[in-house]
Order: structure tokens, then C-alpha cells, then sequence
């Protein structure tokens, strides 16, 4: 197991920066003593003792990537379980994603699908049977062949929770193989988002029956295709794959191993790459995103993302089930402040309940902008012309939510609206808006598809069991025409559903877009072929070390 | 024979304090809003989802039959399966204690080793100028925050000078210990000024005792009257002083681990709340609790073999 004492030796805190880092905590400890003891004032501190004006380290040379080497990646949270089928957490998929692999996968800009263990596939002219060719010579990393019997068995174990993904393959009516090799899906009705739906990381592959094993036990040292094998997990302290000798794509993976490590603290986090004691920080906050911009042999590097955060308005508790005091308050939220205050400056405002990250995304969407002007005469059409006392719902500890709280109180009360802020923790907070127990509050989503159907059916779709994303918003000419992409193949004509969905979601103000952010990941700059998709997922086979 | 019959009975009245905890702990953390299927789910919850995961974790039963549940476990030695984690809270518990009673035990050691010399050298040089300083200066100490002087220390010890590692436990015993004495320094700073001041209090009552007089006109040095005959009588009191605040500092390590990236039960504490997984939270407050008079019971100990006034009954 390796710890967070132990680096490559290629990359261990050299002499010379310890010098540099000598004369900038020096400097710093003078800044301390200057700026006082808040948070930032700490962040900047930490992050300035790396390096003082000269730039990052230039990284990027175009050496052939080299073989070997462990690559530690810090992170604020634990991966919790492997039971691809059951498991939401990010932290647990984007480590099991080195393990399992599907029989597609979602282009890096998020935008198609490609693609991966099958290698081709046909439909029929009634749109209802696919049939699938799976790549020849895969083999799972005990050293099995990966034949269309592991597929079926994947696809069906998928399909039959509960609780648990089965909603993504809801329009899957039967697998079946004709042959080894050959493996052919019947769906219910017409359904466009099949492709995109089975590179969803739950639909990755495993050997059929577990390989013989008891499905728990199986989770526990999982095997799938994927560049990396099953190692090491200390439960709440890190985790590692080792490479698969029998991957097969050619020369794939780099790296000998993989370790994701816990590292609650950010100021920690930050310090280890810093020390170069880690190669990749997961989770640096956007505060901290700019000084480590500065710090020599550190890149941030900031991904596109779906990640969308949103104002969540119970339409159950009037009078948010008035559309004027919803769009009043979706035309009083000044984006541009909270992304300079939440985001730093590094994200944009939002216009659509789609972000630019997915397929069908459209720009033109009438969104709601800041503008007073139209946010107090869409107040005086409303059922509540002089105003009215509202609670806001917001994740204690949680700067994001504290600071759109603010910005928010301030807006509202040029409305006449008085809100109050009530702190509970997170779990308290995702507990009360799934319950419908609030009045206004914040969420967001991060897509797990290149497809949006699946926030769509979160949103609108009563059938997608989330209460409209927990607001109650019930909108049959939304539901209509949500249902209606679903069955549509053509993508101009898919566009335009979309285009028109978006449009009546953003006017009916059902879930006021905040903003688009990305995914930030600070790396030492030896970290070569790093890259992060817009669903979070990042293919560790690439990686080399310099 | 008579100290392991003491033993032994404070070991028996342990199992009260255990089950009185259980019971707090059990339906204290039920009055907490959130729902350990709610908080699992994520951002995908849906109502069957809910139900089918209650079911599954036997969070559809009634209160008072979960208890039993927990209870008719808890008598077999097993403390019940993590919700997030889907295995045993005993494996995930004793995998995590190590790096906290390491930050424990080396805590209180360096707080002793730092706090004997500087309060005889105090109370030996009573109203001097090393006296007023070693009452003043480690109070400083006790006014910083555990999260800002650890960082400080990474700063300079580790960053700087490059002396200890900034985080993380290391491997092998030499590795624990490298990595250990940061983090023991930083709970160990805050314990000093607490000590100093009773056991130079201490000291120089017996100081003034007729004893001390009677050694001294014995012709004694001072050295061997401070240490040989004032300091043990001195010690008694701050023993239980120390005894107490490390009880304390039991509850308290989560910030400091928190920083160090030692990933102790207190982290393990503190994302199973977050996460609403009662199990760890049941498991990891019954041996904090066990700890804490684990604590207590060592401190009578010491104080009854330095007083042999003190009767273990």
C-alpha cells in the first residue's frame, strides 16, 4: 500500500524547491501576519509557499509517454462500494471505470458515442432490434475470454435492480446471443438514447455468473476488462489497481498502479502536490484554483463539465406554483456575481436546463437573465404584487450554497420578498427537498450519459420517479414532448424537440439555471494524458509520468 | 491481587456505561434529520429506490426492533455492517484506530516530556524571570487552533525544513513514527500550558512542606530534593488533570487528524455522520467510550501507585 509519505523517485521534492519554497514561506509568513488569519488568507498562504511569479512549469513536451510508475491521486472523499449496478457516488465510479469497460463509450467532448468492446452494430428498419458485434481477443484481466454470455449476463444483472440504475435500461425488453461473438437487444419501443444508455457505467461488463463467485464477494475484488485490475482498498484511507498485463489496447496502460487517496483537508490536499507527495488533486476548490496557477511543476487544469447547479422552487408550497414569482425570482438572481463569488471567476452563467456539454444543448434558450426591471413587473403580475416571507434551505458548511444564499437575500428583498436562511447539514438538506420539505433551496446534476434524456426524465418525466427534480412541476406539454425524443432517431429533428423543450422549461422558470462549472484537477506537471470527460469520467490508461 | 479485583470490577461496571451509551448514541442519531437511503442514492433518489434500500438495510422496522437488532449483535461482539460501505463496522473500525491511539498515546508523552522539565525549572525559580515565561509563553499554545498551528508546523517543519513528512501515516513503524510526531506536537502544544501551570502549583506546595525543610537540612542537594522527594508527591494532582484532558482530547482529534491526513476513526467519525451511517457512528462512539474510561481507570491506577494513601476499593 502505498502512503502519502512515499513519491516516484523521479518526482520527490527536490533540494532546490524546498529552497523556493524556503524563501516563499518566508515572505508569506510576512503576508500572515498582515491579512489576518481567515480561511482565504490561509489558502493563499499554502498555496504561495509552493512558488513565487515564475510561471508553471512548461509541461507537454511531446516525449513518447514512458512505461511505469505509481500515480497517486488525492481526493476529498472515499470511494464507498463497487456494485456498479447500485453505486451513485462519483468516487466510487470513476475508480470502477478503470475496471469495467461497456460495450460503448461517450466521445471525450461529450457530445457522441463510440464505439468500444462492440466494435459495430446494426438496427432494424422497425427500430426495435439492435444487433451488436463485440471486439474479438478481449479478455478479462483473470485471463477469461469476454464472450456475448458475460455480455447478456452484464446487461440483464443491470436491468433487474432495484433502486439501483435499472432506470437507464428501463426501454431494454430482452438480450440475447445468437453467437459468441454476436449479441442483439430488443427494446420496448423506439428508443434514441439505446447507444449513449450503454455506456452508462453501470452497463459496464463483468464475467458472466461473477465468475463463479457470490455476487458480494465478487464486488469486493471486482474484474473486469478494463486497463487496471483489482489491488488494495483501506477503507477510508486509499485505494489501488494495478495494472492489467492482458489489456487490449496495445501498450495500454502506462502506469503500474494507481492509488486514489483520502485526503479530507483541501489545505492538505493541496500541500501534497505541492511536496509532489501526490501527482493529481482530485478536488482543489476554486478559491485556491488561481495561486496554484503560480506554483512552479503545478498545472490546474480546468475541465468542461456537466456539472449545473440550480434553484430548486417547491411548487407545492405557494406561491412558487405561480410562474411570475418564479420567473421574478429567476430574473433577480445576478449569475455573473455568483460565478465571480462561488466559482471565482472560472464558470459561466446558465441559460437552459441542458448545458453546453450535452448533446442538444441549445444556446438560444430564453433562460432568465439579471434584469430588476423585468423581475419587479413579472412581481406585479403575480398572485403576491407586495412580496411575501420565504425560507431558503441551504448545506450548512457548504460555501457554494452559503454564498448564493446571500446573494439571493439581497435580490429578493428589492422584491419585497423576506427570505430566511435555514442551515441544516447536506444530508438533511438532500433528505428534505426529496421529501418536498422546503420552500426554495439548491441542488445540481452532473450527467452520467452523452445523452440528456436522462435529466430530462429526472425532470420532467413523472415515470423518472423524481418529483420534476423535487420541485413538483407537472407539465404534460413537457412530458409530451420529452417522451417524443425519445423515439426520435433523426438528430435535426431530435434538435428540435430539444430546442423547444428547453425554451418551455426556461420560460416556465420550473428550475432557474445558475451556472455551468468545470471540473478543476491540479496535477504536477510531469502528469502526461490526464484528461477528464464532461461526465467526470477519466481514462487512466493514457496516463504516463515524465 | 487486590489491584486486579479493582481492575476487574472497573471493567465490569464498564458494561453499564456501554449499554447507557448504545442507547443515547442509537436514538440520538435517529432525531438528526436525513436518511441514510436518501443520502445514498445521491442526486438519483427515487421513492422505490428509498423503499427497496430501507427494506434492505432494515430501516423499514420499527425503532425499538432496530435497537434489538443492534443490541442482539452487539452481545455477539459484531457491531453491525456500514451502510456505505457494505462491510463489517469492527474490520473498518479496527483498521482506522491505529493512527488514533498512536496520536493519542505519543500525544500525552510528548505533553509530559515537554511539561516536567519546564515546571520543576519554574518552581525552582519561583517569581524569576524563566519562571514568568514558562507560565506565559505555552498559554499561546492554548489559545491557537489546532487546525492553524498544525498547518504552521507542516510549514515549517515539514515544507521548510523538510524534516518530518506533511501528512499521511507512513509505512512500517519507522514511517509511523516520522509521520506521527507532527501531529502528536500539535496535540501535545495544547496540553503543555494546562500541565505546567498544575504541576508547578503543585510542586510548590510541596515545596513548602515540612519534608522538603527536613531534606534540605539533611543536607541534600536541590536537584535530589525536587526530583527524589517533591516531584512525585506534586505529580498526583496533575495526573488527574492529565488524565482528564486527554479524555478530552479523545473527542477532539478529529480536527487534528482532519489535518494531518491521518485518516483516524475520527475521520471515519465524521463522514459516516455526514453520510448518515449509523452503524459506524454506533461503532466508533462505543469505543471512544471505551477509550475514555480506558483513560480514567489508567489514571487511578497511576495515582493510586504514587499515593500510597489511595485505597483501590
Amino acid at each position: 500500500m502505498a502512503s502519502s509519505t512515499e513519491g516516484p523517485p523521479s518526482d520527490a521534492f527536490t533540494r532546490r524547491q524546498a529552497m523556493v519554497a524556503h524563501e516563499m514561506s518566508r515572505r508569506s509568513m510576512l503576508r500572515l501576519g498582515l491579512a489576518g488569519l481567515g480561511g482565504v488568507g490561509l489558502a493563499s498562504l499554502l498555496a504561495a509557499c509552493g512558488g513565487g511569479a515564475s510561471s508553471s512549469g512548461a509541461s507537454g513536451a511531446t516525449a513518447p509517454p514512458k512505461p511505469g510508475g505509481a500515480l497517486t491521486l488525492v481526493r476529498s472523499q472515499d470511494s464507498v462500494d463497487f456494485d456498479k449496478t447500485m453505486v451513485f457516488s462519483n468516487a466510487s465510479i470513476w475508480v470502477y471505470n478503470q475496471i469495467f469497460e461497456g460495450l460503448t463509450i461517450g466521445s471525450a467532448d461529450g457530445h457522441n458515442v463510440e464505439p468500444w468492446l462492440a466494435e459495430s452494430w446494426t438496427q432494424s428498419d422497425d427500430r426495435l432490434t439492435w444487433t451488436f458485434k463485440l471486439k474479438q481477443g478481449v479478455k478479462f484481466s483473470n485471463g477469461t475470454p469476454m464472450t456475448s454470455a458475460d455480455v447478456k449476463f452484464s446487461l440483464d444483472e443491470a436491468s433487474g435492480t432495484t433502486g439501483g440504475w435499472e432506470f437507464i435500461n428501463s426501454a431494454i425488453d430482452t438480450v440475447t446471443t445468437p453467437d459468441p461473438a454476436t449479441i442483439v437487444i430488443k427494446t420496448k419501443y423506439p428508443w434514441a438514447p439505446l447507444l449513449a444508455d450503454l455506456a452508462c457505467p453501470s452497463n459496464g461488463i463483468i464475467p458472466v455468473n461473477y465468475g463463479g463467485k457470490a455476487k458480494k464477494d465478487f464486488y469486493t475484488a471486482p474484474v473486469g476488462t478494463g486497463p487496471f485490475a483489482w489491488d488494495t482498498w483501506q477503507k477510508g484511507n486509499s485505494l489501488t489497481l494495478k495494472k492489467n498485463a492482458s489489456y487490449w489496447r496495445p501498450g495500454l496502460p502506462y502506469l503500474d498502479s494507481v492509488t486514489w487517496q483520502v485526503i479530507p483537508d483541501d489545505n492538505t490536499r493541496n500541500v501534497m502536490i505541492q511536496g509532489g507527495t501526490a501527482q493529481i488533486n482530485e478536488n482543489p476548490p476554486f478559491s485556491t484554483v488561481d495561486q496554484l496557477k503560480g506554483v512552479p511543476n503545478v498545472t490546474v487544469t480546468l475541465f468542461p463539465s456537466t456539472r449545473t447547479d440550480y434553484i430548486l422552487m417547491n411548487e407545492q408550497r405557494p406561491p412558487y406554483n405561480d410562474v411570475h414569482v418564479r420567473r421574478a425570482i429567476s430574473y433577480a438572481i445576478d449569475r455573473e456575481a455568483l460565478v465571480k463569488a462561488v466559482l471565482f471567476g472560472n464558470g459561466t452563467p446558465g441559460n437552459s436546463l441542458f448545458m453546453p456539454t450535452v448533446p442538444y444543448y441549445d444556446k438560444n434558450t430564453p433562460g432568465q437573465t439579471f434584469d430588476m426591471a423585468k423581475a419587479k413587473s413579472e412581481m406585479a403580475l403575480s398572485s403576491v404584487p407586495t412580496g411575501f416571507t420565504t425560507t431558503y434551505l441551504a448545506s450548512s458548511g457548504d460555501s457554494t450554497d452559503a454564498a448564493i444564499a446571500q446573494v439571493l437575500q439581497a435580490s429578493l428583498k428589492q422584491l419585497g420578498i423576506t427570505m430566511n436562511i435555514s442551515n441544516s447539514d447536506p444530508s438533511a438538506v438532500h433528505d428534505m427537498q426529496n421529501k418536498l420539505n422546503y420552500e426554495i433551496s439548491h441542488s445540481y446534476w452532473t450527467m452520467d450519459i452523452n445523452d440528456p434524456d436522462e435529466l430530462v426524465q429526472f425532470a420532467v418525466l413523472p415515470s423518472g420517479g423524481g418529483h420534476s427534480f423535487n420541485t413538483s412541476y407537472n407539465s404534460s406539454q413537457a412530458q409530451d414532448l420529452a417522451t417524443q425524443a425519445q423515439k426520435t432517431f433523426d438528430p435535426a429533428q431530435r434538435q428540435q424537440i430539444y430546442s423547444q423543450l428547453q425554451a418551455l422549461l426556461a420560460e416556465d422558470a420550473f428550475l432557474p439555471t445558475l451556472f455551468y462549472q468545470p471540473f478543476p484537477y491540479a496535477m504536477r506537471s510531469n502528469v502526461q494524458g490526464f484528461s477528464v470527460k464532461p461526465t467526470g469520467l477519466y481514462d487512466m490508461a493514457t496516463v504516463s509520468l515524465a | 491481587m487486590n489491584q486486579v479485583l479493582y481492575i476487574l470490577r472497573r471493567l465490569v461496571t464498564l458494561i453499564p456505561v456501554l449499554l447507557g451509551i448504545s442507547v443515547l448514541v442509537f436514538f440520538l442519531i435517529q432525531l438528526v434529520p436525513g436518511d441514510p437511503a436518501v443520502t445514498l442514492l445521491g442526486s438519483h433518489v427515487t421513492d422505490a429506490g428509498v423503499a427497496a434500500l430501507h427494506q434492505q438495510l432494515g430501516l423499514d422496522q420499527p425503532l425499538w426492533r432496530q435497537y434489538v437488532t443492534f443490541l442482539g449483535r452487539l452481545l455477539h461482539g459484531n457491531l453491525g455492517e456500514s451502510y456505505q460501505y457494505k462491510s463489517s463496522v469492527s474490520a473498518l473500525v479496527l483498521q482506522n484506530v491505529v493512527p488514533t491511539v498512536w496520536l493519542i498515546v505519543t500525544g500525552a508523552l510528548f505533553a509530559v516530556l515537554i511539561s516536567v522539565p519546564l515546571a520543576v525549572w519554574a518552581a525552582s525559580r519561583r517569581g524569576g524571570a524563566a519562571d514568568n515565561a514558562i507560565r506565559s509563553i505555552p498559554l499561546v499554545g492554548l489559545g491557537m487552533p489546532a487546525f492553524w498551528l498544525g498547518i504552521m508546523l507542516v510549514l515549517l517543519l515539514s515544507l521548510k525544513a523538510q524534516l518530518f513528512p506533511a501528512s499521511g501515516f507512513g509505512t512500517g513503524f519507522v514511517g509511523h513514527v516520522e509521520s506521527i510526531i507532527l501531529p502528536a506536537l500539535t496535540v501535545a502544544l495544547a496540553l503543555v500550558p494546562i500541565l505546567v501551570r498544575s504541576l508547578r502549583a503543585g510542586l510548590l506546595d510541596v515545596l513548602q512542606s515540612d519534608y522538603i525543610t527536613t531534606a534540605h537540612s539533611k543536607g541534600l542537594g536541590t536537584p535530589r530534593v525536587v526530583l527524589g522527594h517533591a516531584l512525585r508527591n506534586a505529580a498526583v494532582s496533575s495526573i488527574t488533570v492529565l488524565g482528564v484532558n486527554i479524555a478530552y482530547l479523545i473527542g477532539s482529534t478529529i480536527v487534528v487528524e482532519r489535518v494531518f491526513a491521518l485518516n483516524g476513526i475520527g475521520y471515519l467519525m465524521l463522514t459516516a455522520i455526514l453520510n448518515r451511517d449509523f452503524p459506524i457512528v454506533q461503532g466508533v462512539t462505543l469505543v471512544f467510550a471505551v477509550m475514555v474510561v480506558t483513560v480514567n481507570l489508567l489514571t487511578d491506577l497511576a495515582h493510586a501507585a504514587l499515593d500510597p494513601r489511595v485505597r483501590l476499593a
